[in-house]
């Protein structure tokens, strides 16, 4: 049974199957930038594969460069210890580095598209490295084009703004946070970038940790799970950037 | 028998012949007239795609005796010419040409028409003028040679108030939904609406650059209007009022889907994941549209889900 809500709309599981069900063919998965995103971003494990615990959902193509919306569904694996989102042929490879911590191991999320190729979620469990990758066909130009916010007179307006919802009977955190998420390649635009973002419970403990890189979308929107003791809330956020901004709230059932 | 080098030559040329016809496929017209002077060329009932060479939008012609007035220019400079190849042979020219709307089916053909006034609404030449790079990129990559020579030429003459072309008095209506600027027309001899992409019929409405509450009061004003028959932008002409609810249903069932998705707390790419309303499945050119529509609107229904809860500190 994986956490993936594509039932709760009618129709949705035979949706979600028709979709492909987020699950990866073994055999797509070993080319591209693998071996040297293994070696240079997850430590360059022995071993590895892939496994249908493991769901990663994606679009096969991007309709829009600048948000790409995807979910990492790693309830069907063991405990996980880190997941690690990485893409085949960004200029930025790492997008985030998630530790569960007392999370349950899913993560929803918007990337950037520079041009087409795999996007993947190697999780770590009992340490042994699991992966799973989807093609992603993009016009591309997402890294590298304005944050759309720059259109604005003002892009401060409002800047740093957090809104999230909790679900206790799903568990499900959404959080997002108004930031342009700027990575340094558009002309005369310096990166200025979240870097990491932290949910904590009522006395203030940390329950997950993300690491955050350039090609995260614009006004990033997170998912998250919890175990639903944690779902009762309150839940801390907190989050930093490239220029030294705090950001925090507070979100209750 | 011994061929020479010069006769081999010339049989192999001879074989090869048909292989620029594959390279530069061609648009094969399949015009019916609907109503005294109206002919309608139907579009395929699909995305664009290779296989249809992007023409893929209802195209009308209207007989004057001055020429054709053409309704949407058809979606490579190739069609364009194809269309107006028609409209010479069998209506004696082209008076003048409308874009209904700045979507590159219905005016990539515009090229083909270019020494003829082109109409449109002020909003669709901005839409044009800023849109046609990435639009023709977009579809160069799609579409490939059917592209070929397909430099999109915006809308020259802005559109505002009733046209009488040829000697025919045209209804035209400035609305807005489907994109920002949206324009339908009634045929005054006929009493023919031709509705653009306001209306889709058994083909589901394209989303990239929709206003739901604007669509839903365009239709609403294109349903109260006493027409003979409509064509809609994509889908078979009619006499009833059915793509008006059709579209209309369709509308209210996507809204209803991306909100209740929000509001349970799904990501986007499960709402997407989830493929399309039920009875609106097999619908031409769903899921694909579907899927497009669920990225292209996502976001407002999204923030409308989640509370401000904290700040910058």
């Amino acid at each position: 049974m994986s956490a993936i809500l594509c039932h709760r709309l009618p129709g949705g599981d035979a949706g979600l199957a028709a979709f492909g069900a987020g699950l990866t063919r073994p055999d797509r998965l070993d080319g591209g930038m693998w071996d040297m995103h293994r070696a240079d971003l997850l430590g360059a494990p022995d071993a590895w594969r892939s496994d249908p615990g493991l769901r990663l959902l994606a679009p096969g193509n991007a309709e829009d460069a600048r948000h790409v919306p995807i979910l990492a569904d790693a309830t069907g694996l063991g405990p996980v210890e880190r997941m690690v989102v990485t893409i085949d042929y960004s200029p930025f490879p790492l997008v985030l580095v998630f530790y569960p911590g007392r999370a349950l191991p899913l993560l929803g999320f918007g990337v950037k598209y520079e041009i087409a190729g795999p996007t993947r979620a190697s999780v770590l469990v009992g340490g042994e490295w699991i992966m799973g990758g989807v093609f992603i066909d993009a016009m591309g130009g997402g890294c590298s084009a304005p944050a759309a916010t720059h259109a604005r007179p003002d892009w401060q307006d409002g800047f740093g703004e957090m809104r999230a919802r909790l679900w206790p009977d799903t568990g499900r955190l959404r959080v997002v946070i108004r930031h342009p998420m700027d990575t340094g390649l558009a002309d005369g635009i310096p990166a200025h970038h979240l870097t990491d973002l932290t949910l904590a419970d009522a006395r203030g403990e940390e329950i997950a940790r993300l690491e955050i890189h350039e090609p995260l979308e614009e006004n990033p929107v997170l998912t998250f799970l919890l175990p639903l003791h944690l779902a009762q809330g309150p839940i801390g956020i907190t989050a930093r950037d490239t220029s030294g901004f705090r950001f925090s709230g507070k979100v209750a059932a | 028998m011994r061929l020479t080098r010069r006769q081999t030559l010339l049989g192999a040329t001879a074989a090869l012949l048909p292989v620029p016809a594959i390279a530069a496929p061609e648009y094969r017209l399949a015009p019916q007239q609907v109503a005294d002077g109206v002919w309608l060329f139907p579009g395929a009932q699909d995305s664009i795609a290779r296989g249809n060479g992007g023409a893929i939008c209802n195209i009308v012609m209207l007989e004057t005796p001055e020429g054709a007035v053409v309704v949407d220019t058809g979606g490579t400079a190739r069609h364009g010419a194809a269309l107006r190849e028609f409209a010479d042979q069998r209506f004696g020219g082209v008076a003048a040409s409308i874009n209904t709307h700045h979507h590159p089916d219905h005016w990539f053909g515009n090229q083909a028409f270019a020494d003829r006034p082109i109409h449109a609404l002020p909003g669709t030449i901005v839409a044009q003028k800023t849109g046609a790079q990435a639009l023709s990129d977009g579809l160069y990559r799609i579409l490939g040679s059917w592209m070929q020579g397909t430099a999109p030429l915006p809308a020259t003459v802005q559109a505002g108030g009733d046209l009488t072309i040829g000697g025919r008095s045209l209804t035209v209506m400035a609305l807005s939904g489907h994109t920002g600027a949206d324009l339908a027309l009634i045929d005054q001899r006929t009493g023919i609406l031709v509705a653009g992409d306001l209306l889709f019929l058994d083909r589901a409405p394209s989303f990239p650059d929709a206003d739901i509450a604007a669509w839903r009061a365009a239709l609403s004003t294109l349903g109260g209007l006493p027409v003979t028959g409509t064509i809609p932008g994509h889908g078979p002409f009619h006499r009833d009022s059915r793509a008006v609810a059709q579209t209309l249903a369709y509308l209210d069932a996507f809204a209803a889907r991306m909100d209740t998705a929000a509001q349970q707390g799904l990501a986007p790419i499960e709402a997407l994941a989830a493929g399309p309303m039920p009875q609106f499945a097999a619908l031409a050119a769903n899921p694909a549209e579907y899927r497009r529509a669920a990225v292209q609107q996502w976001r407002a229904f999204e923030i409308s889900a989640l509370p401000v809860i904290g700040g910058s500190t």
